[in-house]
């Protein structure tokens, strides 16, 4: 536990209605903790800062075919195809068990159109166990998904206005690697009502099967998460920081204390545990304990000191 | 869903490219069930990144304590690196995870189907089964002599029947003969191999009109293990989808097929 004179606390949408306060700076990323049932029952999910839901559709999804996976160099290609139970039964079997828990959870949504997102926010607004949305415009998986939205300054606006419009709950935004300068989306997404930014999603990767001479997974691409993409997420953050104000929550590679304290120096302010989890399910706890030592031994008092500490300031 | 580092306490090539090895066992594991199985962490860095799923394949009582063994086909990076370890190493393991099979209490003729490596978690059930007084028939089947786990090894009690397809052990062919001869004995089925092995078995199994329980542990890539990542998805015939590592990997053969 950290010591009382270290404050790790962090809050999103600070003075507003939908203030969101998150105990410390490490969360898991979706997709990578299902909905956190299973770990409830081993660990004590209230010790972390947050935890976000597998991302959830408007109805029941069965996923892509198999292979879903494949492994590469210090990283992991998936394609899952957003395999779900809909937010109907999320609300219904999986948010009363949230609602039990202190540490707040983050539902990560995602549409096919913009009137699907706003659809998701309204069935999610007012649900007991629900503290915020992340809205994932950036998902490389599916062809029909959310790739163009996050792609498109624009069509991003277009969706962070649609779920305002339908929810009042604390809204954190996703966003894709997979575009020329991630600076116009992220400003785009804060002038139009966003409380906070996750940076980033997967890179879109392939995989070949040199012997079979076709690509590894059935959908061809796949994104790809792990320690391989760490200093591409870093970059995207110090990047994104320049183009927001609203706290930044990096994803990418983070599986230690010392990646936490990088994306905090690049300009995060909070950090999502994901693929770490998958070689060890005490993952996100490890990096919370790996933090605190580090800003102890450092004599870091509040993490703010270190948020965007490594910038150049010219 | 714990992790553990664990000591390797022997490490073998036991036949062919199969090799053994044996890990000090937890107490956690106490209650582990033939057709569980474990992920198995590879070296101390990051690549490779995930888990070998593998399933346990036999337990004893080891002179510092209990141990429990991996038995497995060298085949890349990962099972080569485990291969390589010898007494004294540590491997980082994630266990016991899945659900193994479940026996029905009271029957009595047991009938064990593996295909080539898919021997590995049946040697264990086979153990226990013996050990509760049940007869057990073990089908070991393989391309060749070098692919059969040797049946020296298993309880005396339990029967073995070996096939291989060149002949060079046991009766030429697939198990799927005397596995067609052994069907009216048997109460209660058990199976692990490929999946043309299981779509083979099953077509027999309604061919023959007998409505036995047919076990099986099925495979699919796994990255977690513990029904996070949804990698190891499989598709039953009648629809839905299961996770291979946390609703199974026990599956009836009639609700897969």
């Amino acid at each position: 536990m950290p010591a009382p004179s270290l404050d790790l606390g962090l809050t999103i949408a600070a003075g507003s209605k939908r203030e969101l306060r998150l105990r410390n700076p490490v969360m898991v990323a979706s997709g990578t903790f299902s909905n956190g049932l299973e770990f409830a029952r081993r660990f004590d999910v209230d010790t972390l800062g947050a935890i976000v839901s597998k991302g959830t559709t408007l109805r029941p999804r069965r996923g892509n075919r198999t292979p879903r996976t494949v492994e590469t160099p210090s990283g992991l290609i998936n394609s899952i195809g957003f395999q779900n139970v809909g937010v109907s039964a999320l609300i219904a079997e999986v948010a009363p068990v949230w609602a039990r828990w202190r540490v707040p959870v983050l539902v990560n949504i995602m549409g096919e159109t913009v009137a699907e997102y706003g659809r998701l926010a309204a069935r999610l607004d007012d649900v007991d166990g629900v503290a915020a949305l992340e809205v994932n415009v950036s998902c490389p998986n599916v062809e029909a998904g959310g790739m163009e939205y996050g792609q498109d300054p624009a069509l991003a606006a277009q969706v962070v206005r649609e779920v305002r419009r339908h929810s009042d709950l604390p809204m954190v935004v996703k966003v894709t690697p997979a575009v020329t300068d991630i600076r116009p989306i992220v400003t785009a997404i804060t002038d139009t009502g966003a409380d906070a930014i996750t940076v980033m999603n997967t890179v879109p990767a392939l995989a070949i099967d040199a012997r079979a001479r076709r690509p590894v997974l059935p959908t061809v691409f796949g994104g790809l998460s792990g320690p391989a993409i760490k200093p591409i997420a870093l970059r995207a953050v110090y990047l994104a920081a320049s183009a927001t104000h609203l706290p930044i929550l990096a994803a990418g590679g983070v599986s230690s204390g010392l990646d936490a304290v990088e994306f905090l120096l690049a300009g995060a302010s909070a950090v999502q545990v994901g693929t770490a989890t998958f070689r060890d399910p005490a993952a996100p706890w490890t990096v919370l304990r790996e933090l605190t030592e580090w800003c102890e031994r450092e004599g870091v008092r509040d993490l703010r000191e270190l948020v965007g500490a490594a910038r150049r300031r010219d | 869903m714990r992790s553990d580092t664990l000591e390797v306490t022997a490490s073998a090539r036991l036949y062919g490219d199969t090799h053994i090895l044996w890990l000090a066992m937890p107490a956690s594991y106490q209650a582990a069930k033939p057709g569980q199985f474990v992920m198995a962490y590879i070296g101390e860095h990051t690549d490779p990144l995930t888990g070998r799923a593998l399933s346990i394949h036999r337990t004893r009582a080891g002179a510092q304590g209990p141990e429990f063994a991996l038995l497995f086909d060298v085949v890349g990076r990962g099972t080569d690196w485990l291969a390589r370890r010898e007494q004294g190493d540590a491997v980082r393991i994630v266990g016991p995870l899945g659900r193994g099979f479940e026996p029905q209490p009271r029957v009595q003729r047991m009938l064990l189907v593996g295909g080539g490596i898919g021997c590995a978690p049946l040697i264990w059930l086979a153990d226990r089964l013996t050990t509760e007084g049940r007869e057990v028939t073990l089908l070991l089947g393989g391309r060749t002599a070098a692919q059969i786990f040797p049946p020296s090894l298993l309880p005396p009690d339990v029967e073995v029947i070996v096939t291989t397809e060149d002949g060079s052990l046991g009766r030429r062919g697939l198990v799927t003969a005397p596995f067609t001869e052994l069907l009216p004995w048997c109460d209660e089925l058990f199976t692990c191999g490929p999946p043309a092995m299981f779509e083979a078995l099953h077509g027999l199994l309604r061919q023959s009109g007998l409505r036995k329980p047919a076990q099986a542990l099925f495979e699919q890539t796994m990255v977690c293990g513990m029904g996070i990542c949804y990698s190891c998805a499989i598709f039953p015939r009648r629809g839905g989808v299961r996770l291979v590592c946390h609703d199974g990997p026990m599956f009836d053969l009639r609700d897969i097929y």
